[in-house]
This record gives structure tokens, sequence and C-alpha cells, in this order.
């Protein structure tokens, strides 16, 4: 998958769990900066995202996870 | 330690900070503070809020700080309570609950929006230090003011008396968890939730180290890190960090943890049975209780070798702990025996006095009973439970859950029990709403992806009679949570009713 697919997957993926696509696809972008992006939507982000590219996050990474940018390159490593 | 009615709250707190001042007592962020440094911080605060005012409920802004805690300790230690306030609470919700509660003053140790009718008083400026004795309080005195969510709209306070806590203390030591300052346990509430105050107190008067989580992390996440890299070995959770974890159990490997405490919610009992093999050497306890009787106040213990007792898939919530007198009391007034089901009332040591300034309230919810000694006074919690031939209660739902359709009762905690069968891992709850005709309506509200409905609904036909089937199933992307980390069944429940409009 395109850098660019990937990103836009991403994008329609948050939209759709969190009802609004007010939020730029920035690396430095991070969870507290869009709304209704908390701890309790973060976990059905998680779910929709392993869905859409079919993949399984190990509870780890997703702790690791701090931004958009690590997000996105955790989704790469995963299909690569 | 404490002994019950005999020795004071600060007293005991004071020895243990002395006594164990080279240890850890808390870490925050990343951060460790010793015992000696949080010794520190309440003198410190201790001095701030003399200057500040005679008051005897004091409001306290929950930051994730040293000081905040240190705050908690000062104002014990000076006889006086705190109102624990949620910094990322609405600023409209902080001001109506400090009216409310008539609090006048507010401790915070960092930059906080003011707030209407009240003082904020920072507590991080450095002061001469000054003597700062001991001192005792009559058992009577308010520790903290709790606000709880009311059923009528309007939160109610609840106030908890050096005592009360105290007969806490007695009852958790009972339970023989034997917490010493080799623990590090977990405190992952808000400090607006009762829970908190064993996360903290309890590890405090051991010399024991308290974990906390900043409040911009993922909760359950934080908490699978905290578990197995900083080795925890006491931890009180809710259920529902559970559910979210859920996905993961096979990743999670917690040996440290001794003992592993449930509260908060109903504890379904295939979550604990998946669960405990994450932590294969925890004693897995489900307490229960209502903030109106301090922290929790009965106790089951989960069995790994099975024969768990449960109801509609709830683990039972055991046997009332140490102090603690329960009755059964049936649609009269009255208590009823063994195996009959009512509402569970609550009295002893760890009674509140009262709602604050609530005197219409506390008619309702404080009440004797007819057939049972005259000079008990009991509190009536609202939840359905009955209580076997061995003493343990089960739980079956709150009394005010229960719902009619077309005349039938319905307890929807039951409904949920079989459609959780068939959804397997799904969170999910029913709600009542009022149809366009005015009839009421079950409907299922499933979080995340769409079900598939229709064989949902056929599935629960062929278990249940008709009134008891939802009559729609709709998703959400995210089950509202409470304050508490609770389901928010009148946030869903209003939302399904507009969806059904």
């Amino acid at each position: 998958m395109e850098h660019s697919a990937i990103v836009e997957l991403i994008r329609t993926t948050v939209t759709g769990i969190l009802g609004h696509g007010r939020f730029e696809m920035r690396e430095d972008l991070t969870a507290l900066d869009v709304e209704g992006w908390d701890s309790l939507t973060h976990m059905s982000i998680i779910s929709a995202l392993e869905a859409a590219f079919n993949i399984k996050f190990k509870l780890r990474e997703i702790n690791k996870l701090r931004n958009m940018g690590s997000l996105i390159e955790l989704i790469e490593s995963k299909l690569a | 330690m404490i002994r019950a009615g005999m020795d004071d709250l600060s007293t005991v707190l004071a020895e243990s900070l002395r006594r164990h001042s080279a240890r850890n007592a808390i870490r925050i962020g990343s951060v460790f503070h010793t015992y000696k440094e949080l010794g520190e911080a309440v003198d410190q605060v201790r001095i701030h809020v003399r200057h500040a005012t005679g008051d005897q409920v004091i409001g306290l802004m929950a930051h994730d700080h040293l000081l905040t805690y240190a705050a908690i300790l000062a104002l014990w230690a000076e006889g006086r309570a705190y109102l624990p306030l949620a910094p990322g609470s609405p600023i409209a919700r902080n001001e109506e609950v400090l009216e409310q509660a008539g609090v006048r003053t507010v401790l915070s140790c960092c930059d906080d929006p003011g707030l209407r009718g009240a003082t904020l008083v920072r507590i991080d400026g450095e002061l001469p230090s000054m003597e700062m004795p001991v001192q005792h309080f009559p058992g009577t005195t308010p520790a903290y003011l709790l606000y709880t969510s009311g059923s009528t709209g309007k939160p109610k306070g609840v106030p908890i008396s050096r005592a009360a806590v105290s007969a806490f203390v007695v009852a958790f030591d009972a339970l023989g968890l034997d917490l010493g300052p080799d623990d590090r346990c977990l405190q992952m509430f808000e400090l607006t939730f009762d829970l908190s105050v064993m996360s903290y107190l309890v590890p405090f008067l051991k010399g024991a180290c308290v974990y906390t989580i900043p409040r911009n992390e993922i909760k359950y996440t934080y908490i699978h890190e905290l578990l197995e890299d900083q080795q925890l070995t006491i931890a009180l959770m809710v259920p529902s960090i559970l559910n979210f974890l859920r996905p993961y159990f096979d990743e999670i490997q917690c040996p440290s943890l001794r003992a592993n405490l449930f509260c908060g919610e109903a504890l379904p009992l295939d979550l604990v049975d998946e669960w405990q093999a994450s932590v294969p050497n925890a004693r897995i306890l489900n307490v229960y209780g209502p903030t109106e009787h301090t922290i929790f106040c009965t106790s089951l213990e989960y069995r790994r070798q099975g024969g768990n007792k449960a109801i509609n898939g709830i683990l039972a919530i055991g046997k009332p702990m140490e102090g603690t007198t329960v009755a059964i009391i049936d649609g009269e007034g009255n208590a009823v025996p063994n195996g009959i089901p009512g509402e569970l009332y609550l009295a002893g040591a760890q009674a509140t006095a009262g709602y604050w300034n609530d005197p219409g309230r506390n008619r309702e919810s404080f009440v004797r009973i007819p057939n049972l000694p005259q000079d008990v006074r009991y509190y009536r919690t609202g939840d359905r439970c009955v209580q076997d031939e061995d003493g343990d209660l089960l739980f079956q739902g709150r009394v005010d859950h229960q719902v009619k359709v077309q005349g039938f009762r319905v307890e929807l905690a039951e409904v949920e029990h079989h459609a959780k069968g068939l959804l397997s891992r799904r969170n999910m709850v029913v709600v009542a709403v009022r149809n366009a005709s005015g009839n009421t309506e079950l409907v299922l509200v499933t979080e995340g992806a769409e079900a598939n409905d229709r064989e949902l609904v056929r599935g629960l036909k062929d278990i249940l009679p008709g009134y008891m089937v939802p009559s729609r199933v709709l998703h959400m992307a995210t089950l509202p949570l409470n304050a508490n980390g609770k389901i928010d069944r009148p946030a869903v429940a209003a939302w399904a009713g507009n969806s059904v409009e």
C-alpha cells in the first residue's frame, strides 16, 4: 500500500469513529489535539484500524503510540 | 496501625511517614517521591491551610502532583475535610458542587481558572517552616466530602467521617491482604471517586508505594505497563478496564501481582475467568460498596478452581466486611430471610452521617427497619440483592433499573446477560426508552462496528419471552462512560431515545 493511501485510510477510519474530520494528518498530531479522541474512543479507533488494514496490534505497540507519525509508521511496518 | 475505634487517622499517618521516610511513597509521572518528601510537603501545606481559612471543608483541585496528596494529609492533620474537584471537569460543574457544599476555599498547586464564589489558594509556595504537632480530632469530624450523581439530576454530597475511614481501614485489614512496605500499589482513580481513597490511604499507612496514572495517558494501556514494568503487587480496578484489555489478555502476564481487587461495577464471571491467567499469583477479590458506606464493605474471593457463585453471569459480591451489617428488605420495608431477593440495606461504622445539607433526601435514604432492632440506622443502596444460605450476597441489578414492558417486569441485567452471550466480547447495554406511542421499549445498544442485528434478535427470541426481547438494536462508536469510568446508562438511554423517536 502506498504511503498516501495508508494516510488516507487512517483519516477516513478515524473520521468514521469520531464522527468528524476536523483534524489535520500531521505527523506530530496527538490525540489531545483532536476533539473527541480520548481514552475511550482510542480503543474503538484502534479496533477500527485493525479491521480496515486487516492487521493486529500488540498491546505494547498501542502503548508506545505517541502521535500520528508513530501510528502511520506502525501500520506501515505491519503491512511491509 | 489503626485499631477499631482507637487511633486517630492523623496520628497513624504521621507515624507511618516518619517510620518509612527513606522509602518511596508515591510515583507521579515517572518520578518517585519518598515518604520524607511527602512529609515535608504535608507540613508545608498545613501552614498554607492555617493562613488561608478556618473552614471545616476545603476544596482541592486534584492535579497529578505530590502536593495534591500532601494536601489531603495536611487537611486531615488540621482536622479539616477535602472536597476533591477534577481539573478536567467543566468549570460550571465544579462551581455547582462548591456552591452546594458551601465551600469557599479551594487549594491548588497549579494554575487554574477562577471559580465563582471561591478563593483559590496556591499551596506550592515555600513558607517559613513551623513546628507542626500531631493533633487529635473527634471521630465525627469529616475527612472528605464527595459528590455523586443524584437520581434527581442534582449531585448529592456524601461526607465521610474520620471514624468511618478508620473503620474501613480496620475492615480492609481483616481481609488479610497484609500490605507492607514492599508493596507497589495501583492508584487508577480520579480523587473525586472514593476508590481512590483506598488506593492511596492503605499504602500510605503501610509504607508501601502508590503508582498514579498521568491524566493525559490512556488509562488501560498505562495500567498494563505499570503492572508489568513496575511489577505492581496490589491493584484495585474497575471491571471496565478488563473489558478494554480483553482482546489482549494473551499478551499480559503479571506474576508480581498478589492481590487484584475489583469494585465499582458488576463483575462478569466470564471476564474474570479469562483474566485470571494473566495474574497467576494474585488473590482476586470482588468488593462492593456505595460511597455512602465508605469505599467498599462486602467482599468475595474468586476461586480459581471454579465453583464461583454468580447470577446472570455476574460474580457474587460476597459477605459483609468487618463492622458492616446487611439486611435485605422487601417492598413493604421489612427484612426478608436468605434466599428472598430485595433491596440491600447497609449499617455499621462505615456509614455516612447523611447527605450534606439535605434533610429531605436523608429521611428517604436512612431508615430504621420495623422488624429489626430500632437502634440501627440503615442506608438504602438501591441495589437489588439476594443473600444465599452461606450468607453470600448476589447482585441482581438496580432496584430502579427494573422496567415494565406491557405490564411485565424486566430486569435489564438479565436481557444483557443473554445478549452478551450472543455478542461475544462486545460492550453493550440495554436501555428502556419511551417510543412515539408512549410505551416502553427495550433498545439494545452495542459498541462498535455493525452487528448482525437480525440474527441477534432472533437469538434472543429463542431464549427470552417476547416482552424481554429488545425491539431494536442500535450502534454507538463508543459507549459513553461517566466520571467514574462506568457505562453512562442515562446518556445511552437518552441517545437511544432520540434515535427511536
